[in-house]
């Protein structure tokens, strides 16, 4: 079920009516009540798949509770870790990247092998990271024997199941078990919904139209000329820029008008004066989990620069296959690995230089230009359906073609500015929202979600106008169903 | 409390608001339904990817149209239903893509009561690729997937575009609104200012569409091609009959095809004609093929004291020779 949908509002509204009914009086039947909830939240888009849901979650349980038993007798329970690393991979391998692979080693090796085409099971690349997490926490003692409904619970949880904030069972378990549901919530819960409904109907789904014309062009080998070219790559990192904060404004907001807090996601990723800080503003769980399971595991920055650099690289490609089973997601990845790379370079070369109080502004603007066209530059192959598409829309950068497949008029110019404006210079919905705290904190201590000093919220009748009339022009707005862009993954 | 009273006004703010952009919605749809001249805002331009699969399922039309801009201007069904004595839909919408062609012949082949379905092949011109739709377009409001299945929970989505879209609330805010300027008596074809699909070109028009489609060609894509081949698919055992035609544009403009791409506009018409060819061969639903886009009466049509009897531009033509056309097509002796 679609965040930006009516079916949804109405799903919402049932769900956190029931939620608030039930809370003080059966605190059990309310978690009973958020999983039924979230199930059918699930079940919604294909009821098959729920039972690939639920098996997974139970095996997941099993395992968990087995290696918390045994570490607890100081047990051997290797094997049951790989184990269940094994069957959420597998899983994952199976229904994500299976044809990938076939097909890869088919061209490759002429192998000739039938290409298997399975149907990509929703959510599966954030509730499979989740329970790896749990596995891997429970091995390592940070797990606290949970029962099955708060684990099933921290799974399928609604806000979250679709297309993150990944969730950390230490995140979510602990609020499960408090009240905490209040009208505060509720009148922040709404606005912040509200502004993410806002960023994804009146702009990101208006981008879309553009980005898509021009890489559909690349797609069919028209010669992109640089006007297309630009604006086809500019338009789609402001696309997936809001349609991404949208939708985690519009899961946080739905979790908080429950009372429960999920992690920040998304802290104005294009004010980023380095990749490197870029990753703690973008996708934020998911970059906190790659570092925590994936490159500490790797060995950091424990053995050295050379291999700093080659377990960032890693790191980085396996992050950008995680969102989809094609070759330009894992180039995207490398892109990011090597900029990640350069950039501790430069710090490590740059280290105890002090420069001059007049010169940090524009060396700050510079940075923060150089970091937005850098990651603009590495969305055109996470766009790109492939490789050539990729080629011909950087090549149109320095006027390879002549296309004319949108024209730079004047109301794309004020477009441009205005998107710049907003993504440079106001405050992001998260500190719009700072003083009711709305989100669990950034795992980033050097990236603190600070209250805006200027257009905060506040629970006045001007601001319940204000935002109750954004409320309703992005409700017109909704004349059509467009699926978030991280649904796909 | 603060708290308790924003969410409050909040709320009722929204649901106010919500109620009566349903209720305004339900409002001007039972008008445009019931207006003697109703059928004419279906010519009109605006939000007719959100509404005309509303409609299609209300009027429940005998005769569906399906193109661009050509087919929503050219066909009115006030016009058309009483001299034709049936119930006729106009599916026709702006900048029209072949997969939006091929996808609305699906949505109107999937109704029991359509059983004849007119499409305008222009539709199936340019470089798009297969499977590209505009912006405004969604499938959830048609009755079949792209599969041919039927869609899931598409009554749910109908109700949602037709009493709280904006889409709807634009499209029948725009119907509505033409459809009060008209008097008692008036018809459609009396308010050229507002029905433009009625206005008269004149020769600043003609000089204005000669200068702004002085580049235009006639050639099908490789992508438009595909779509052609799946509609026609569709069509091969389905209950209501095609009929293609290549739209009536002025041999001013025909000659501009030429000059800039003849091999296209040839290619566009050979692909046309052996598409229809093979499927004929093969399907028992037979479907007809007509040619307007040559020499004929209403194509050589030249001004006359500044003023065209039967074209709004150098493509749109008026509804009256859109009848003209379904006349030639052998549609008005049903």
């Amino acid at each position: 079920m679609p965040f930006n949908s009516y079916p949804y509002f109405v799903f919402l509204a049932v769900a956190v009516f029931g939620f608030r009914l039930l809370e003080k009086d059966a605190p059990t039947g309310r978690r009973v009540f958020l999983l039924l909830a979230s199930y059918a939240f699930y079940a919604w888009w294909r009821a098959d798949f729920l039972l690939l849901l639920c098996g997974s979650t139970l095996v997941n349980y099993a395992l968990g509770c087995e290696i918390e038993r045994r570490r607890m007798q100081h047990a051997d329970r290797r094997a049951l870790l790989i184990g269940g690393l094994v069957f959420n991979l597998g899983l994952i391998a199976t229904f994500k990247y299976d044809t990938l692979f076939v097909s890869t080693a088919n061209d490759l090796l002429g192998l000739g092998l039938p290409v298997p085409h399975f149907f990509l099971p929703l959510a599966i690349s954030f509730f499979t990271f989740e329970q790896i997490s749990y596995l891997v926490d429970a091995d390592a003692g940070r797990t606290h024997n949970y029962g099955l409904l708060d684990y099933a619970l921290f799974v399928a949880y609604f806000p979250h199941l679709i297309a993150g904030p990944i969730v950390r069972h230490n995140d979510l378990i602990p609020q499960f078990r408090q009240i905490r549901a209040k009208n505060d919530d509720l009148a922040a819960g709404i606005t912040l919904f509200s502004i993410g409904l806002a960023k994804k109907s009146l702009i990101a789904d208006n981008l879309a139209p553009f980005a898509d014309a021009i890489f559909n062009a690349a797609s069919r080998g028209t010669h992109l000329g640089p006007t297309d070219s630009w604006l086809g790559t500019l338009f789609f990192a402001f696309q997936i820029y809001f349609d991404f904060s949208a939708y985690s404004d519009m899961a946080l907001g739905s979790s908080l008008m429950l009372g429960i807090r999920l992690p920040v996601n998304f802290h104005s990723p294009y004010k980023s004066a380095s990749i490197i800080e870029f990753w703690r503003r973008w996708h934020i769980s998911l970059s906190a989990f790659l570092r925590d399971y994936l490159y500490v595991p790797l060995g950091g920055n424990r053995k050295g620069r050379a291999r700093r650099y080659l377990n960032l690289f890693i790191t980085m490609l396996l992050g950008g296959l995680w969102h989809g089973a094609n070759w330009t997601f894992m180039l995207w990845g490398g892109l990011h690995g090597l900029y990640l790379s350069i950039n501790h370079a430069f710090r490590h070369a740059t280290k105890g230089m002090n420069l001059a109080p007049a010169w940090r502004l524009p060396l700050h603007a510079a940075s923060v230009a150089l970091t937005f066209a850098a990651t603009t530059f590495a969305w055109i192959v996470f766009r790109a359906p492939d490789l050539t598409s990729a080629r011909n829309v950087m090549g149109g950068l320095i006027g390879g073609g002549h296309s004319a497949v949108v024209s730079f008029s004047p109301l794309a110019a004020v477009t441009l500015l205005l998107l710049f404006a907003m993504v440079w210079l106001m405050p992001n919905s998260m500190e719009l929202m700072g003083r009711t705290r709305a989100s669990l904190p950034s795992p980033y201590p050097d990236q603190p979600v600070m209250p805006a000093k200027r257009l905060a919220w506040r629970p006045t009748p001007v601001h319940a106008a204000v935002y109750g009339l954004l409320c309703i022009v992005a409700v017109l707005a909704l004349s059509n169903l467009k699926p978030f862009i991280y649904f796909q993954f | 409390m603060e708290n308790t009273r924003y969410a409050v006004w909040f709320l009722t703010t929204v649901a106010l608001a919500i109620a009566g952009l349903a209720g305004f919605n339900a409002l001007a749809g039972a008008y445009i339904l019931h207006h003697p001249a109703g059928g004419s805002a279906q010519t009109l331009s605006g939000f007719e990817r959100a509404l005309k699969p509303v409609w299609l399922e209300q009027i429940e039309p005998e005769l569906v149209f399906v193109g661009s801009s050509r087919v929503r201007d050219g066909f009115d069904p006030t016009l058309i239903d009483p001299h034709l004595k049936t119930r006729s839909f106009n599916y026709g919408a702006s900048s029209i893509t072949p997969y939006e062609t091929r996808r609305f012949v699906q949505d109107a082949l999937a109704h029991r009561s359509v059983k004849q379905i007119v499409v305008a092949l222009d539709a199936f011109t340019g470089n798009g690729g297969a499977g590209e739709a505009l912006p405004s377009f969604d499938e959830t409001r048609l009755a079949v997937t792209p599969a041919g299945d039927p869609t899931p929970r598409r009554n749910l989505w109908l109700f949602t575009t037709r009493y709280l879209s904006g889409g709807a609330l634009g499209m029948n805010a725009l119907a509505a609104w033409s459809l009060a300027q008209l008097k008692e008596g008036q018809a459609a074809a009396d308010r050229p200012d507002i029905f433009p699909a009625y206005a008269h070109m004149t020769e600043a028009v003609m000089q204005k569409d000669l200068n702004y489609r002085r580049a235009r060609v006639m050639r099908m894509g490789d992508g438009a091609a595909q779509e052609l081949s799946t509609m026609l698919s569709a069509a091969c055992g389905a209950h209501a009959r095609l009929t293609l035609f290549l739209p009536p544009d002025n041999m001013a403009i025909i000659d501009r095809y030429r000059q800039s791409d003849a091999a296209g506009l040839e290619a566009f018409k050979r692909t046309a004609r052996a598409s229809v060819t093979q499927h004929n061969a093969k399907c028992p639903n037979k479907v007809a093929l007509f040619d307007f886009m040559a020499p004929n009466a209403l194509t050589r049509e030249t001004l006359q004291n500044g003023s065209s009897r039967d074209y709004v531009d150098l493509v749109h033509f008026r509804p009256p020779a859109g009848l003209w056309l379904l006349g030639q097509m052998g549609l008005d002796a049903r």
